[in-house]
């Protein structure tokens, strides 16, 4: 039986960027922004929303997203959080000195989705820094830190157990999947991501 | 002839994203800005009065194709519309013609390298709000320069990436590929946000040109 993530897409008639690097028993389907509550709240297990959506309108929608949630879905959130749409999060908060050094990034590599994946390939492109977080958005408490910049001090990646059921993974920057083609280690988190999101349900239920 | 009007600072448009509402909410920019119109409540009556609207990078180019009568009434009019970068105007505004470049965010590794862009009209008013290397961080695409328009900042390629069109309609065409609240937004490439204090203070101030 297959498994059916969603991609939340801005644009009309576009595909997931990474559709075609999902497991064969994964179906990614793209939903416009605008019918998010046409999708029925248990309907996928995964909902991977990227940096570029209408947050004030994905927001405005968080009767939707809290049945998500205690539907046992996995939400997947990059960006700059500006409109936040639970009580427990924050606004973005970027980083104070955002010198070489604090754009460096670490991950906890014990995490599925970062597994195997160096985090000198996520700081730097083509020996370029700054693409994978420039700051946090700020965890609820009870969330495991997984990436951080500054040192260890900011966290650009962690997960949360949301109360009531259902997970959030938040990545505060460009999108995940902006690493699924390029030559290194990095490249790995794509279909590792996939593959975590549609065991979410199963593991979000223990 | 454009309309005489009490002078006022802009509308900007709100496309809800996060870069939107980190560049526009950034108060060190100054009140450039009367009205900041969130394009879930943009309509024919909510823009009537404005005699600048604009609609800053990256707003949402199908919302655009599905509003465009609505920004095509503000040149008709005598108005005046700003469109700035990765709108995808050549879908939704007569006339302007864009031609996508690869964009290359790595020129400025080779230190022999530049990225090309040059000053067109060295007289225009923008320059005395901002330099070309607060313009200089990559551009997206290049316009056609229609006749009787001025282009501010002159492509490498030939055509514009900002030109001030008053020959088109009978109001005034902001128009450029450059997407400076897209990254003073995100908090990353300094020069774009040097480029948005300047080019905020020009609005503020009425376009002069």
């Amino acid at each position: 039986m297959s498994v059916r993530l969603a991609y939340l897409s801005p644009r009309r008639g576009r595909r997931a960027p990474f559709a075609d690097l999902a497991p064969g028993h994964v179906r990614v389907e793209a939903v416009h922004e605008g019918e998010l509550t046409r999708l029925a709240p248990d309907a996928c297990a995964a909902l991977l929303v990227p940096m570029h959506i209408d947050q004030r309108r994905f927001a405005a929608k968080s009767a939707w997203i809290d049945a998500f949630f205690r539907a046992g879905g996995t939400l997947v959130f990059n960006g700059l959080l500006a409109y936040p749409f639970r009580p427990e999060l924050g606004v973005f908060e970027p980083l104070q000195r955002p010198g070489l050094s604090a754009l460096h990034v670490r991950v906890d590599q014990s995490h599925p989705v970062w597994h195997g994946v160096d985090a000198a390939d996520l700081t730097f492109r083509r020996g370029v820094a700054g693409f994978y977080g420039r700051g946090a958005n700020p965890p609820p408490d009870g969330a495991r830190v997984i990436g951080t910049l500054a040192r260890g001090r900011v966290p650009v990646d962690w997960e949360w157990a949301v109360p009531g059921g259902g997970c959030l993974l938040m990545h505060a920057g460009n999108d995940l999947w902006m690493y699924a083609r390029d030559d290194s280690s990095a490249a790995a988190l794509t279909p590792q991501l996939l593959s975590w999101c549609a065991h979410g349900r199963a593991r979000n239920a223990v | 002839m454009a309309r005489t009007r009490p002078a006022s600072r802009p509308t900007v448009l709100d496309g809800g994203t996060s870069y939107h509402a980190f560049a526009i909410g950034d108060e060190s920019l100054g009140a450039w800005y009367d009205r900041r119109l969130y394009v879930e409540t943009a309509d024919t009556a909510s823009l009537a009065d404005s005699a600048v609207v604009v609609v800053p990078c990256r707003l949402n180019p199908d919302w655009l194709a599905d509003h465009a009568g609505l920004l095509i009434d503000i040149l008709r009019r005598g108005d005046t519309l700003v469109v700035m970068g990765e709108t995808e105007p050549e879908r939704w505004l007569p006339g302007a013609g864009q031609t996508p470049v690869p964009t290359n965010f790595w020129w400025w590794l080779d230190p022999e390298a530049e990225l090309g862009l040059a000053v067109g009209a060295a007289g225009h008013g923008l320059w005395r709000y901002l330099s070309l290397a607060d313009a200089t961080w990559h551009y997206h695409g290049h316009f056609r320069v229609p006749p009787g328009a001025i282009s501010v900042i002159d492509a490498p390629e030939g055509g514009s990436v900002l030109l001030d069109d008053r020959a088109s309609w009978p109001g005034r065409l902001i128009l450029t590929s450059l997407d400076p609240f897209y990254h003073h937004g995100s908090f990353f490439m300094p020069a774009a946000s040097s480029f948005l204090r300047g080019f905020c203070r020009w609005l503020a101030d009425g376009l002069p040109d």
